[in-house]
């Protein structure tokens, strides 16, 4: 008797848990859908100097996270990914300045100011701050991005300037008036509602 | 006569120089499509070992990945959701769980979403 009326409280725990379990899967999930999310975003960069070669290169296959309660975002470049017209530049891009075996990504981790994902058909111009890391080396930013609603997507873009001495990339004097000292970055995601 | 054949000598190793040169700094691109490829590894094994030992020794290199199609994107192709090959031209006209072998360049390990990626990828009949 005493034992059946264990067994019978056991099993009403057993689907409290369950029911518990349950419900926070369904929380997690709804979590889980205020990402947004890339692996096909675009960076561009340039750094040309006028009358010499262009030196500039397109990478198609950026990674990008953005947890929209949070405002928390993350993206991920493959050096390698990153192609130029010039074979030999991309070469000596890859070998000798980003040294791209060792260092074979570029990551920027940050979160955007007074994100609201609620707001975003009025305020469309933020400031993400995060920390680059490239080249084994670490630099904080604040990046002036526009962030626009494109159908059930979110498409950010970005255009800023980076100097390659900030990641500790040392250029050649030889080659170093054929290279400009700012590289004009620019930035597509168009993130996916996961 | 001695001067002119001197300058002939100039002018065709100039010529010889330039050839030479500008086929050096405008030398054409790998086309990875006829590469033959240094590896065939499964979609998994392959995220296996950049998650183990980093794989450093794989990137940039071609290889062939098999696997079963997992999700299919604009231009990309991801297999057991653990390699995503990016095509320059998609025009496979392969399905989710349909088998495939793709051949490309291995580009590296993308941690924000656990995948490993190739580009320049063609479908390998």
């Amino acid at each position: 008797m005493e034992s059946r009326r264990f067994i019978g409280k056991l099993k009403h725990m057993k689907t409290k848990i369950a029911f518990t379990i349950i419900c926070f899967a369904f929380i997690v999930t709804a979590i889980g859908q205020e990402k947004y999310a890339t692996k096909t975003g675009q960076i561009k960069f340039e750094a040309s100097v006028p009358s010499f070669e262009e030196v500039k290169a397109k990478n198609n296959d950026v990674s990008a996270v953005l947890d929209a309660a949070t405002g928390k975002f993350a993206a991920l470049a493959l050096i390698k990914g990153f192609r130029f017209k010039v074979a030999l530049m991309e070469e000596h891009f890859n070998e000798n300045y980003v040294e791209s075996s060792k260092y074979p990504r570029a990551t920027f981790k940050g979160s955007i100011q007074d994100f609201n994902l609620a707001n975003i058909a009025e305020k469309t111009e933020y400031v993400i701050s995060g920390t680059f890391n490239m080249h084994g080396t670490d630099k904080t930013m604040d990046v002036p991005a526009t962030i626009s609603v494109d159908g059930d997507a979110l498409l950010l873009t970005a255009k800023f300037v980076m100097q390659p001495e900030d990641f500790n990339i040392k250029i050649p004097s030889i080659v170093s008036n054929k290279i400009a000292e700012d590289v004009d970055v620019s930035v597509e995601f168009r993130l996916q509602k996961q | 006569m001695k001067k002119q054949r001197l300058i002939v000598i100039i002018v065709v190793f100039l010529a010889i120089v330039g050839f030479f040169g500008y086929n050096y700094v405008y030398q054409d691109h790998r086309d990875i499509k006829t590469e033959t490829s240094t590896l065939e590894i499964t979609a998994p094994y392959l995220l296996e070992r950049f998650k183990t030992n980093n794989a450093e020794e794989l990137l940039n290199k071609t290889i062939t990945v098999t696997g079963k199609i997992s999700d299919v994107e604009e231009n990309g192709i991801t297999l057991n959701g653990s390699v995503y090959a990016s095509f320059d031209n998609l025009t496979s006209e392969d399905k989710v769980g349909d088998k495939i072998k793709i051949k490309g360049r291995c580009i590296g390990y993308d941690e924000l979403f656990d995948i490993v990626k190739i580009d320049q990828s063609t479908v390998v009949k």
